[in-house]
């Protein structure tokens, strides 16, 4: 009885050793996850060109860069706005 | 840089141009100066200066220094246009129908008839007295004044010397009444555009202007209808009626902008007389007038003002002559 469970120990550390040792060297040779395999590639569909989105702001057509914009506070719509450029007339009041 | 801020104040448009860093914080400290001065100096609202001053005649009233300084200008003017620029006209205003604002007016589309009593005969504004020393005015008795452009100028000359605080080169402008301090870096001087007075959103000629005053009297901008009469707002204190004027408007250029609305209007009231012995007495002043057919006429100099190029595209029914 005494080396049956001798012998059934020795089996089971020799298992597990050996188990934990092919696991290793599989993990060790299989290919990392940022390698996208060649098959992935093969239905990956190419993605259809955009038109650039329009900005914010533009001037005649043309796009105004938002550091191109003179630094102006920002004010509700019920207040008087900052701008450039001023129309001076005269004709009376 | 300059920038720019407009917004409605005392019936008209406010322009306030600066140029540099602190022109923001200029422009955003005198719009707060010329709203406090619209409620100390508006005829139209019941707890302002004038208000007061109207409703004590007769009395001695002790006046802050501000009024006290436009009514000494006002005595000056009234002198020395001989009654033609005269505050005094209020009742015959009333009268003829302006009462109230002109933006309720306008809003309404109704003026009350000629019901109201004229003013006290034998009433003159050099019956005004004045304390200098004691700031006390007081007013005949039955005398209402309307200060007007008198008060409208010194408005403008006060706003546009705390904007210069803030900033070497400003301009300031209330409804046309234009007072430019320094030259814009372009060192090119301001432009100015003559309103038509019959289409007031067509020019008849750009002005360029190296810095000074700018201000314009027309018939044609505060009209209204009063029993099947066009009524405008500028009183001939000979008639105590509208004004019967041979030209729309006149534009006066001189350095003081108190000045140049005064001399619009008595220029506009008295026509070709009063002009020639004002441009004659003042070599700084110059003026452009309109006439019915939209023709500009003025004074020997007037065409020094007017920017040659653009009066090509702007002079579009006009001719400077």
């Amino acid at each position: 009885m005494k080396i049956f469970k001798f012998g059934l120990r020795l089996w089971i550390t020799i298992t597990s050793v050996l188990t934990f040792i092919v696991g290793w060297v599989m993990l060790a040779h299989a290919p990392k996850p940022s390698q996208s395999s060649s098959s992935s590639q093969a239905i990956a569909t190419p993605l259809p060109t955009l038109e650039p989105l329009p900005g914010l702001f533009q001037e005649n057509g043309k796009t105004v860069q938002n550091n191109d914009l003179p630094n102006q506070p920002l004010f509700f719509n019920n207040q008087p706005r900052f701008r450039q450029n001023p129309f001076f007339s005269t004709g009376g009041s | 840089m300059i920038r720019s801020i407009e917004f409605r104040a005392m019936n008209t448009t406010v322009l306030l141009a600066a140029e540099g860093e602190r022109a923001i914080d200029g422009m955003q400290a005198t719009k707060i100066f010329i709203d406090e001065c619209e409620q100390r100096f508006s005829r139209f609202l019941p707890a302002s200066e004038i208000t007061e001053l109207n409703h004590f005649s007769g009395e001695w009233l002790k006046v802050s220094d501000d009024l006290m300084e436009m009514l000494e200008l006002a005595q000056k003017y009234y002198e020395e246009t001989k009654g033609i620029f005269d505050p005094s006209i209020l009742a015959d205003l009333k009268n003829a129908g302006y009462d109230r604002s002109m933006d309720i007016i306008r809003a309404s589309g109704v003026v009350n008839n000629q019901s109201a009593p004229k003013q006290f005969p034998g009433l003159a504004f050099s019956q005004m007295s004045l304390d200098p020393d004691e700031n006390k005015v007081r007013l005949p008795r039955g005398m209402e004044i309307d200060l007007g452009g008198i008060a409208k100028g010194w408005i403008v000359k006060q706003a546009a010397r705390l904007l210069h605080r803030y900033s070497e080169v400003c301009g300031v402008s209330a409804g046309g009444d234009i007072l430019f301090i320094g030259q814009p870096e372009d060192g090119l001087g301001w432009d100015v555009y003559l309103e038509d007075p019959r289409d007031p959103s067509r020019m008849l000629a750009q002005l360029n202007i190296p810095s000074g005053a700018v201000a314009t009297s027309s018939v044609t901008k505060r009209t209204w209808r009063q029993a099947g009469k066009s009524r405008h707002h500028l009183i001939d204190p000979r008639t105590g009626e509208p004004a019967q004027t041979e030209w729309l408007s006149v534009t006066v250029i001189c350095p003081d902008i108190i000045a140049a609305d005064v001399y619009a209007k008595t220029i506009l009231i008295g026509g070709r007389g009063v002009a020639e012995s004002f441009t004659e007495a003042n070599p700084d002043l110059t003026f452009i007038a309109v006439d019915l057919q939209g023709n500009l006429v003025g004074s020997p100099n007037f065409k020094e003002f007017i920017y040659e190029p653009a009066s090509n595209l702007f002079l579009s029914t006009g001719t400077a002559r």
